[in-house]
C-alpha cells in the first residue's frame, strides 16, 4: 500500500519492521474543556512521507504536540519510534525531530551556535559535531552566513536554521508543523526539498499543514482532520478519486439565471452518468463526474442549442481542494441523514 | 486494527534499546546544566543592555547619592545610633551592591518570556534534557552575571573613596549575600514571567517592585532617619535584610536594627538573621516558581 523509501545505513532507523506512530483513540481536551482532538487513530510507517490535513483549528497541532510528549493525551495510547509517551517521554524525544509552527531559533546565537546548542541537548558526540554543523549549515544553505545572528536572518532563513536544528541528531521520525506557512513561494520550494530530500534517506516525516498543494506534492499518504477527528485517510490520488472523477468548469457570463438553466441542462439532459454533480458557482458551473473529458463538447453543444453563451471552458484533475470540499459535503449529507455522528467518519476507508 | 495490534507483539520483542543505534541519552546531568549555562552566558554577552542596562541605573544612584545627598546624609549618620562615623560612601555601596543584584535579578524572568516568546522555551521542551538540569544552567549564568557586577560595584566604590572594614573575606562574604539575596527575586520576576506570559508586564512589575522597595527599607538612610511609618513597612522588607548583612560586612558592625539579636555577637548579630530570612524566602518564592514552571512545561500550550 505504501512504497517504501530506499534505506541507507547512516541513517537512525528503528527495527524496520514497527511503525514510526501508532496512535489509538487519541482524546485530548485542554483544561477548559476544549476537546482539540477527539478519537484519533493513526499508524504511520517507518519511512513514510505522512500528511495530516486539516484548516485553522482542526486540531493538527494539538495533534503533534501529544504525538511529541508536549502535550499528555487526556485518553488513548500513543506509541512513537517503540516507547509509550506517558511512560518513555525522554526516550521519545531522543528520537524524534520537531519543528514548531511558530519558528523557533535563539535570535542572540549565531547560525552555527543555535545548531550547536541543539547538538549538544541531543547528546550527538562530540566528535562528530563539528562536521555534523558544517554538513546541516550546508543542507539548508546557510553555510556563508552560519557566523551571523540568527535575529539578522530573514523569515526564510530563520525556518531553514529551525529545521537544521530538528535534524541534528538524525532522527528517525521528524515532526514538521506547519512548516511553511509565512514563507514566499522560493522559500517554501527549497524547504520541500530539503524534507523530500531527508524523507529519501529514510526518515519519517509527519507533516501538518492546510495548503492542499503542499500534502499533494510531498506526502506518500495523507490524513484530513476536521474538528478534533480524522474525515479521511488515503494516498493524495485515493482521496482525489473520492470527488468522484473529473471536474468540468464552463463559464457563463450571461447572469445568474443562465447559468441555473446551464446546470440543468447538465443535470437533466442525457451527456453524464446520473452521479455526476452540477454545481453553479461565481462564472458559471462546475461539474463532476466520471467521464467528464469524453463529454464536455456534448454538454458544450446542448448548451448552443439551448442558447447559452459560453465563453470559457476546462476540464481538469481534482485536487485535494476538491476533495477537501468533497468530504466537507459528505460529512453534511450524512450529519443530515443519520442522527449519529459517529458513523460519519470512516477513517480508514482510503487507505486499507 | 488487526494490523496494529500484530505490530504492537513485534515491538515487544524487540531487545530494550535496540531499537535506534546510537542512543544519545549518554548526556548527564552536569552536560545537561552546562550547555545551558553557556547558552545563557553567551546570550547576556551578546545583549550589552542586559549586562549594562543592570549596572547603569545602580552606577547612576551611587555616584548621585554621595554627590547630592553625601553631605547631609553623612551627618544624619553621625547623629544616628548604629552606623556612626563613617562616610556615605561607605554606607550606601553595600545598598548599591544590593541594588545591582536585583536589577540583575529582575533580567532572569525577561529571559525566560523572551524564550517562550521566540518559541525557545518549547523547543528545549521537546529536547532530551534534565528541566532541572536546563534551568539550573540559566540561573546559573545569571547568578555568575550578578557576582561580575557586585564585583565591579564594590571596586568603584572603593575608588569613590569606601572601604570594606572586613577586608577581601568580607567582599567575597558581600558578593554570597548578594546570590542569597537575588535568588528571591530571580523567583519572583520568573513567577510574574510565567503568569503574565508578557515581556513588558514582566520588566514594568520587576520595576514597579524594585524602586519603592528600595526606598523602604535601609538601603539609602538608617532606619531611625526615616517616619515611623517606614520603619514598619522596612521590617518586612526583604531588601532591609540583603541590605543589612552586606552592610554589617562592609562596616564590620552589627548594624540590623529592625529585629534585634544579640546571642551570635559582633556582625553575626545581623549576618544570621538576615540569612535566615532571606534563606527563607528564597525557598518559599523558589518552592512556588518550581511549581509554576513545571505545569508550564508539561502543558506548553495552554
Amino acid at each position: 500500500m505504501v512504497t517504501k523509501k530506499p534505506v541507507t545505513d547512516d541513517t537512525l532507523r528503528t527495527d524496520g519492521r514497527g511503525a514510526a506512530i501508532d496512535a489509538e483513540g487519541v482524546e485530548l481536551t485542554y483544561a477548559d474543556g476544549t476537546e482539540a482532538v477527539k478519537g484519533i487513530d493513526l499508524r504511520v510507517p517507518e519511512g513514510e512521507f505522512f500528511g495530516f490535513l486539516g484548516a485553522n483549528g482542526a486540531g493538527k497541532t494539538t495533534t503533534i504536540k501529544t504525538f511529541s510528549t508536549l502535550l499528555s493525551p487526556t485518553a488513548g495510547s500513543i506509541t512513537v519510534n517503540g516507547f509509550d509517551v506517558r511512560d518513555e517521554p525522554r526516550r521519545i524525544r531522543e528520537t524524534i525531530g520537531y519543528m514548531a509552527q511558530e519558528t523557533s531559533v535563539d535570535e542572540e546565537l549565531t547560525a552555527r551556535e543555535n545548531i550547536r546548542f541543539a547538538a549538544q541537548a541531543y547528546g550527538v558526540p562530540k566528535s562528530e559535531r563539528a562536521e555534523r554543523i558544517d554538513e546541516l549549515l550546508d543542507l539548508v544553505d546557510l553555510a556563508d552566513v552560519g557566523d551571523k545572528q540568527a535575529g539578522e536572518f530573514s523569515g526564510g532563513m530563520k525556518k531553514r536554521l529551525d529545521a537544521a536544528t530538528a535534524l541534528v541528531h538524525n532522527p528517525p521520525l521528524v515532526f514538521l508543523d506547519e512548516p511553511t506557512t509565512g514563507l514566499d513561494p522560493k522559500a517554501r520550494n527549497r524547504l520541500w526539498e530539503y524534507f523530500e530530500r531527508i524523507n529519501e534517506r529514510g526518515t519519517t516525516l509527519f507533516l501538518t499543514t492546510q495548503y492542499l498543494e503542499e500534502a499533494d506534492q510531498l506526502c506518500d499518504r495523507i490524513a484530513v482532520i476536521m474538528h478534533g477527528e480524522i474525515a479521511a485517510t488515503g494516498s493524495p490520488v485515493e482521496l482525489k478519486r473520492r470527488v468522484g472523477g473529473e471536474i468540468l468548469d464552463v463559464d457563463v457570463p450571461a447572469g445568474k439565471d443562465a447559468r441555473e438553466r446551464a446546470a440543468e441542462i447538465a443535470r437533466e439532459g442525457d451527456v453524464f452518468d446520473a452521479d455526476a454533480d452540477v454545481s453553479v458557482t461565481d462564472d458559471g458551473i462546475s461539474v463532476t463526474a466520471e467521464r467528464a473529458r469524453e463529454h464536455g463538447t456534448d454538454l458544450l453543444v446542448a448548451l448552443r442549442d439551448a442558447g447559452i453563451t459560453v465563453t470559457g471552458f476546462n476540464i481538469r484533475a481534482p485536487t485535494l481542494d476538491d476533495v477537501f470540499l468533497a468530504i466537507t459535503g459528505e460529512e453534511l449529507d450524512s450529519e443530515d441523514r443519520s442522527a449519529d455522528a459517529v458513523d460519519v467518519t470512516e477513517p480508514e476507508v482510503g487507505a486499507e | 486494527m488487526s494490523e496494529a495490534s500484530g505490530d504492537k507483539a513485534a515491538n515487544e520483542s524487540r531487545p530494550d534499546g535496540g531499537q535506534v543505534r546510537t542512543m544519545p541519552s549518554s548526556n548527564s546531568f552536569f552536560s545537561d546544566f552546562w550547555v545551558n549555562f553557556v547558552r545563557w552566558n553567551l546570550k547576556a554577552v551578546r545583549n550589552p543592555f542586559v549586562v549594562v542596562g543592570s549596572l547603569v541605573q545602580p552606577i547612576i544612584f551611587l555616584v548621585l547619592f554621595t554627590q547630592v545627598f553625601g553631605q547631609i546624609a553623612t551627618s544624619a549618620l553621625g547623629s544616628g545610633g548604629g552606623a556612626g562615623g563613617i562616610t556615605y560612601e561607605t554606607f550606601l555601596l553595600p545598598a548599591i551592591a544590593m541594588q545591582v543584584s536585583l536589577a540583575a535579578a529582575a533580567g532572569s524572568g525577561i529571559g525566560l518570556v523572551n524564550d517562550m516568546e521566540e518559541g525557545m522555551f518549547e523547543k528545549t521542551l521537546v529536547m532530551p534534557m534534565s528541566r532541572s538540569a536546563m534551568f539550573l544552567g540559566k540561573t546559573a549564568a545569571e547568578i555568575l552575571r550578578i557576582v561580575v557586577q557586585i564585583a565591579i560595584i564594590l571596586a568603584l566604590g572603593t575608588v569613590l573613596g569606601a572601604n570594606v572594614a572586613t577586608g577581601v573575606l568580607g567582599a567575597v562574604g558581600i558578593l554570597g549575600i548578594g546570590i542569597l539575596f537575588s535568588l528571591w527575586f530571580i523567583a519572583l520576576s520568573n513567577i510574574m514571567a510565567i503568569v503574565t506570559r508578557d515581556q513588558e508586564s514582566t520588566i514594568i512589575g520587576a520595576n514597579l517592585l524594585q524602586f519603592p522597595l528600595l526606598f523602604v527599607s535601609t538601603a539609602f538612610l538608617p532606619l531611625d532617619a526615616m517616619p515611623d511609618w517606614i520603619q514598619v513597612v522596612a521590617t518586612y522588607n526583604p531588601i532591609t535584610y540583603g541590605v543589612d548583612a552586606a552592610r554589617a560586612l562592609m562596616l564590620d558592625q552589627d548594624v540590623m536594627t529592625v529585629v534585634e539579636v544579640t546571642r551570635f555577637g559582633g556582625i553575626w548579630d545581623t549576618l544570621v538573621p538576615a540569612i535566615a530570612v532571606l534563606l527563607a524566602l528564597d525557598i518559599v518564592l523558589g518552592g512556588v516558581m518550581i511549581y509554576l514552571l513545571n505545569r508550564a512545561s508539561s502543558s506548553a500550550v495552554q
